[in-house]
C-alpha cells in the first residue's frame, strides 16, 4: 500500500479514518478508498496576445469535430479548442472546405448574416466572413465570459492554475505530485 | 387612399405569412445544433453559459452591445429558439423564455426532472427532450429516455411521454422526421407524426452520432469519425449523401 503518498494526501482524512475504522483498512487492503487514483491534470499556459489572435489559414484537417452551424451554403464546423473550418457546402455530395479561421479556444459559434459569434477564451469576437477566404475581426468584447480555471472533465484533479503564469488555454494529462485542485 | 391602404395592408400580410412559414427563427440567422449554447434570435445574440443566459444586442451586427443577463441556476447546457421563445436545457431541467420587444428574456416556466444531460427542440405544440446519464452528466444512474411535453400551454409544460433510448445526445425534429443521436449505438430516425405515438424508421448502427442539424431534407450529423449528410427526401430510407473525414469528435 503506498502510505507515503496517502499519508502527505490526506493527512487528516487518514487519521480520521484510523480512528474510525483501523480494522477495515487492512482487511480491505485491496481496495482502499483513500487512496486517489483520480487522474491528474496539468495547464497549458499561454498569452493574451497569443490567444487575442485570430487568422484564416488554408483548409485544415478536422482534427476533433464539436458543434456545427449551417449558414446559406456554407457549412461551418467547430474545431474542438482551436477555431471553424468553413466548408462550402452548396454541393453535399462533396463539400469542399474553403478555410480554416484559427480562434484559440473556441468551441460555440453562431451567425447573424455575414457576421460569425464565436467566443475566444474570455472574450466573444465578431468575425466578418463576407469573404471566408480572408475572416476579418469586427469586435472584440472583452472579459465576456468567466474564466473557467478547470479541465473540463470531473472526477479529476489537477494543478491549480497561476494566473502569473498567464492563460490557460488546455489541459495535459500529467503526473503532478499533490495537487491541491480537484474537480 | 383605401385602395393604398389596402394594397399596404396585404404586404404587411404577405410579409408576416412568408416570416412564419420560414424554419428559421430570424432572418438572416443560421442553424445549429441541438448543443448549441449560441443562438441568434431577432437582433440578439443568446449565449448559455454554465448558470446564466446572457443576451448582446446586434442589431448592428458587427459591435454586440452587452443586454440583459439571467441567473439559471446551474449545469445549463443548450437553448433552442422557436418562435418568440428561448427553450433552454439543464442539468435538472428545461426552462422556457419569452423575448420581450427588444428580445430581453423573461421567465415563463421550468419543466424539471431528474440529473442528466438534456439538448431539446420544439415544433409546435411539443417540446423533445432527451436525457442521458453518464458520469460527466453527474448522474451516472439516470434514465437514458426522450421525453415528449405538451407545451400548448407554455406556462405549464406537460409530460405526456416518455420513449426508452440507450444513450441520447443530440436531436433534431423537421416535420414528420425526429432524429436521436445516441452516441457510439448509432442514429434513431423516428416518425413523430403522432408525438404520442413514436415509431421508429430506422436505427443506423453503423455511424457513432452526437449532433444533428435536419434542414430542408437534408440531415448533416456530426458522426465519431466524420461529418456525415443523408437526404430524407424519402421518409422511410436515410440515404448517404456524403462523409467529410474527422479525426474524432468529441
Amino acid at each position: 500500500m503506498p502510505y507515503h503518498y496517502l499519508v502527505r494526501r490526506y493527512k487528516t482524512a487518514l487519521l480520521l479514518l484510523s480512528l474510525i475504522s483501523l480494522d477495515s483498512c487492512y482487511i480491505n487492503s485491496g481496495s482502499d478508498p483513500a487512496v486517489d487514483r483520480r487522474e491528474t491534470y496539468r495547464p497549458i499556459y499561454s498569452t493574451y496576445d497569443r490567444v487575442r489572435t485570430v487568422e484564416t489559414l488554408d483548409p485544415q484537417p478536422i482534427r476533433t469535430a464539436g458543434k456545427i452551424y449551417i449558414k446559406d451554403q456554407f457549412l461551418f464546423i467547430n474545431d474542438v479548442g482551436r477555431g471553424i473550418h468553413i466548408v462550402d457546402n452548396s454541393d453535399p455530395a462533396s463539400p469542399t472546405k474553403v478555410s480554416f479561421v484559427a480562434i484559440p479556444s473556441a468551441r460555440e459559434l453562431a451567425i447573424k448574416d455575414s457576421i460569425l459569434y464565436v467566443d475566444n477564451i474570455i472574450d466573444l469576437v465578431a468575425l466578418n466572413i463576407a469573404n471566408p477566404r480572408n475572416v476579418r475581426l469586427a469586435k472584440r468584447v472583452e472579459n465576456a465570459f468567466t474564466y473557467a480555471a478547470y479541465p473540463p472533465m470531473h472526477n479529476v484533479r489537477f494543478e491549480c492554475p497561476d494566473p502569473e503564469k498567464g492563460l490557460v488555454i488546455g489541459w495535459e494529462k500529467a503526473e503532478v505530485t499533490n495537487p491541491q485542485c480537484f474537480r | 387612399m383605401k385602395p393604398i391602404l389596402f394594397v399596404l395592408l396585404c404586404a404587411v400580410l404577405l410579409n408576416a405569412c412568408s416570416e412564419g412559414s420560414s424554419d428559421s427563427v430570424s432572418p438572416g440567422a443560421g442553424t445549429g445544433g441541438s448543443t448549441a449554447r449560441f443562438t441568434v434570435a431577432g437582433n440578439n445574440l443568446y449565449i448559455v453559459t454554465n448558470t446564466s443566459l446572457q443576451a448582446y444586442d446586434i442589431t448592428q451586427n458587427t459591435n454586440p452591445k452587452l443586454g440583459q443577463k439571467t441567473k439559471l441556476g446551474f449545469g445549463v447546457e443548450t437553448i433552442f429558439p422557436y418562435g418568440n421563445h428561448l427553450f433552454i436545457g439543464t442539468q435538472t431541467g428545461m426552462f422556457i423564455y419569452a423575448m420581450g420587444p427588444n428580445g430581453q428574456p423573461s421567465f415563463v416556466s421550468q419543466y424539471n426532472h431528474v440529473m442528466s444531460c438534456d439538448p431539446v427542440v420544439v415544433q409546435g405544440n411539443y417540446a423533445y427532450v432527451t436525457l442521458r446519464s453518464g458520469t460527466a452528466c453527474r448522474n451516472p444512474v439516470a434514465a437514458n429516455v426522450l421525453d415528449v411535453l405538451d407545451i400548448t400551454d407554455l406556462r405549464t409544460p406537460k409530460l405526456m411521454r416518455s420513449y426508452p433510448m440507450r444513450s441520447p445526445h443530440g436531436l433534431g425534429i423537421d416535420g414528420n422526421l425526429l432524429f436521436v443521436t445516441e452516441g457510439d449505438y448509432g442514429l434513431r430516425v423516428l416518425d413523430a407524426t403522432k408525438p404520442l405515438d413514436i415509431r421508429e424508421v430506422q436505427f443506423l448502427t453503423d455511424v457513432k452520432a452526437y449532433d444533428v442539424i435536419p434542414k430542408q431534407q437534408r440531415l448533416i450529423v456530426t458522426g465519431k469519425d466524420g461529418i456525415y449528410q443523408y437526404s430524407y427526401a424519402d421518409e422511410k430510407q436515410l440515404k448517404l449523401i456524403s462523409k467529410l473525414p474527422v479525426e474524432t469528435t468529441l
